[in-house]
């Protein structure tokens, strides 16, 4: 199981949290973790997902990116080497 | 300056359809929704009164591929709106353009268990391709355009609007600002063209794998345009199906799970492949580290998620088929591939002597498409007859061929076929479907009795549910579960309630005569056509094998 930190920024529009754990969920990818807060002067969020998964992860950056909400969708690798370490 | 004028939210709905253009709606009224019923009482648009909001979904799809508009379909609050969910679904998986409108219990009860609340704006998560729920009627006119756009945006797909009772009631100004509806404006990376034009140049055995792409980006003269100047062997998948034209000498029909045996051979032995506004489904592909194993592969998509998805691309063109096919334009030197194709096409075309005086199915369904007029638009439910529509008809464009791919929902084929008479009512519009699809939503037999809707149905009765039978005569060793349906009503007795003039035919000798019969009538027209149930589809590729080993009838 390959374990990813996905560092997602996200217009704060109505329910784009739940969007993203619904697709994360339904792409195969184990929900470790999340962390998510709004920059209320520009009304972006900002949301660390700890997801698990068999799958590439490129499946799901695609799959966010997907949505209509999002801004970017980065990996952190050195998430990923802590956690391979 | 803005041009403002005050409205109700529910009159304002209607405001901003219109300047989309739209001028038909299916639906179906329900408590939550009637200030937007009201509203309509005074507009102009024309809504079609559905039996079922399953069937005012489907409509709604079927009047946006036949005409290649965006689909409206509204449905009220609770089981409303989730009896839309299944043609939500349909539309997604088939990335068809749909904006739903649902009614919800007004804001200071949403959240009560208020009579026929549902939480359709959490369930739409999984089934649209985005969803709103206005809770301020000022933000209403901006998201009802948003809902346009996104449905129309680079891959196509359906989107719910969910509006509150008392936001459809609130008093509103117009604001009529600018918006825009751009058809596949996407921003993807410039297309590497010249890594394309490479491996297209280094190919000597290359096949076009065409999908329901092609159609969605309107790419039909560009896609022709190709296959004619570089001379490719080209495959379809379903969806696809009318993207090529189907008398073009290198054309062979469709691939994978019931594919014809031309078609899934070449791609076996090709040596690049040229995925076309396709996505490697598991129907078209079989066994998928088997698929195409000696191809390259260059894929033309608009959905970047699409790429490398379930088969890696060594060339991935994103963006507009429009712009991207013709830059790959070149003539090709494959005269003996070519050559090799149509032999296959030739030596394993499809065998019409079927002995005996039983009707049979193939053959029946190819005298309606050589019989049917020009531009004559068929629509299908899900199962044999579905595949025996793909297999044995000819389309000339996809949106004459309007069939559940992605879904494979039954019940699909009479409501979308009034959708597509709505929307092309000179056409001819002809419902093949089964005797377990029909059911699934027989009830809009009414709303074609209604509005006088001159669809022809093509009903193949074979008092089973034919593709579970064949499944489990072949896979299940023959024990039939829940598959016998031979206490059917009496379908042409049941047409006749609705004022539909049917007919029965039982033996070979009455088909020509009984489809001369329907094509000639004015009216909506049901034709029971009663064959074996024993009768399967083949080619068949079992599921998790490769499509070279497909079983045949022997």
């Amino acid at each position: 199981m390959n374990r990813y930190q996905l560092n997602i920024t996200a217009d704060d529009k109505q329910v784009v949290l739940e969007r993203i754990l619904q697709v994360a969920r339904y792409r195969g990818f184990l929900i470790n973790g999340i962390h998510a807060q709004v920059n209320t002067k520009n009304s972006v969020g900002i949301i660390e997902l700890l997801v698990s998964s068999e799958r590439p992860i490129e499946l799901l950056v695609d799959q966010i990116n997907k949505l209509i909400d999002i801004k970017s969708v980065k990996v952190d690798n050195t998430v990923m080497q802590l956690e391979s370490a | 300056m803005a041009n403002e004028t005050e409205l109700t939210g529910a009159s304002l709905l209607f405001e901003v359809l219109k300047q989309h253009g739209v001028e038909h709606i299916f639906g179906y009224p329900g408590g939550a929704i009637m200030p937007i019923y009201d509203a309509l009482y005074d507009s102009e648009v024309d809504h079609f009164l559905c039996r079922h909001e399953q069937g005012a979904a489907f409509s709604a799809i079927g009047y946006a591929r036949a005409s290649e508009k965006v689909g409206v379909c509204f449905a009220t609050s609770g089981p409303g709106a989730t009896n839309l969910l299944t043609g939500l679904a349909d539309a997604l998986a088939d990335s068809i353009p749909l904006v739903a409108i649902t009614g919800q219990v007004a804001t200071a009860a949403m959240g009560s268990d208020a009579f026929q609340e549902i939480d359709v704006f959490g369930l739409s998560l999984a089934c649209t391709k985005h969803s709103f729920q206005v809770t301020d009627v000022h933000d209403l006119e901006k998201v009802l355009h948003r809902a346009f756009a996104i449905a129309l945006e680079g891959r196509q797909g359906p989107v719910l609007v969910d509006i509150p009772k008392d936001i459809q009631l609130a008093k509103v100004t117009e604001e009529r600002g600018d918006y825009s509806t751009l058809r596949n404006k996407v921003k993807l990376p410039p297309a590497n063209v010249g890594s394309a034009l490479a491996l297209l140049t280094q190919a000597k055995k290359p096949v076009l794998y065409v999908g329901g792409g092609v159609g969605m980006a309107r790419a039909i003269d560009e896609l022709r345009s190709f296959a004619k100047r570089t001379g490719i062997p080209s495959v379809s998948t379903l969806k696809g199906l009318g993207a090529i034209d189907p008398n073009d000498p290198n054309y062979l029909g469709m691939l994978g799970m019931h594919g014809t045996k031309a078609a899934n051979l070449a791609v076996q032995e090709c040596d690049l492949l040229i995925a076309v506004g396709a996505r490697f489904d598991d129907r078209v592909t079989g066994k998928l580290n088997e698929f195409a194993p000696h191809a390259k592969v260059i894929h033309f998509d608009i959905d970047t998620a699409e790429i490398d998805k379930r088969r890696k691309a060594n060339v991935a063109i994103l963006g507009d088929l429009k712009v991207n096919l013709p830059a790959l334009e070149i003539p090709l030197t494959i005269d003996d591939w070519q050559a090799k194709c149509q032999q296959m096409q030739a030596y394993f075309g499809w065998q019409y002597d079927h002995p005996g005086e039983n009707i049979f199915a193939p053959a029946v369904l190819k005298e309606v498409s050589d019989r049917m007029p020009r531009n004559t638009c068929v629509t299908t439910d899900v199962g044999q007859h579905q595949m025996w529509a793909a297999q044995h008809m000819k389309f000339e464009d996809p949106t004459n061929f309007l069939t559940s791919g992605g879904m494979g929902t039954m019940g699909f084929g009479l409501p979308a076929a009034i959708g597509a008479q709505v929307s092309r009512p000179y056409d001819c519009v002809i419902a093949v479907s089964g005797d377990g699809s029909i059911m699934m939503n027989v009830q809009e037999l009414a709303t074609i009795k209604r509005f006088q809707l001159p669809v022809k149905i093509v009903l193949i009765d074979n008092s089973k549910l034919g593709m579970v039978r064949q499944w489990q005569d072949l896979f299940f060793n023959g024990r039939l579960s829940e598959t016998d349906l031979s206490d059917n009503p009496d379908f042409v007795m049941l047409a006749q309630a609705f004022d539909i003039k049917a007919k029965q035919i039982t033996k070979k000798h009455e088909v020509t005569g009984a489809i001369e019969e329907m094509l000639d009538h004015n009216g909506p027209y049901l034709l029971q056509v009663k064959i074996d149930a024993k009768e399967n589809v083949w080619p068949l590729v079992p599921p998790e094998t490769a499509n070279d080993k497909m079983m045949e009838n022997t």
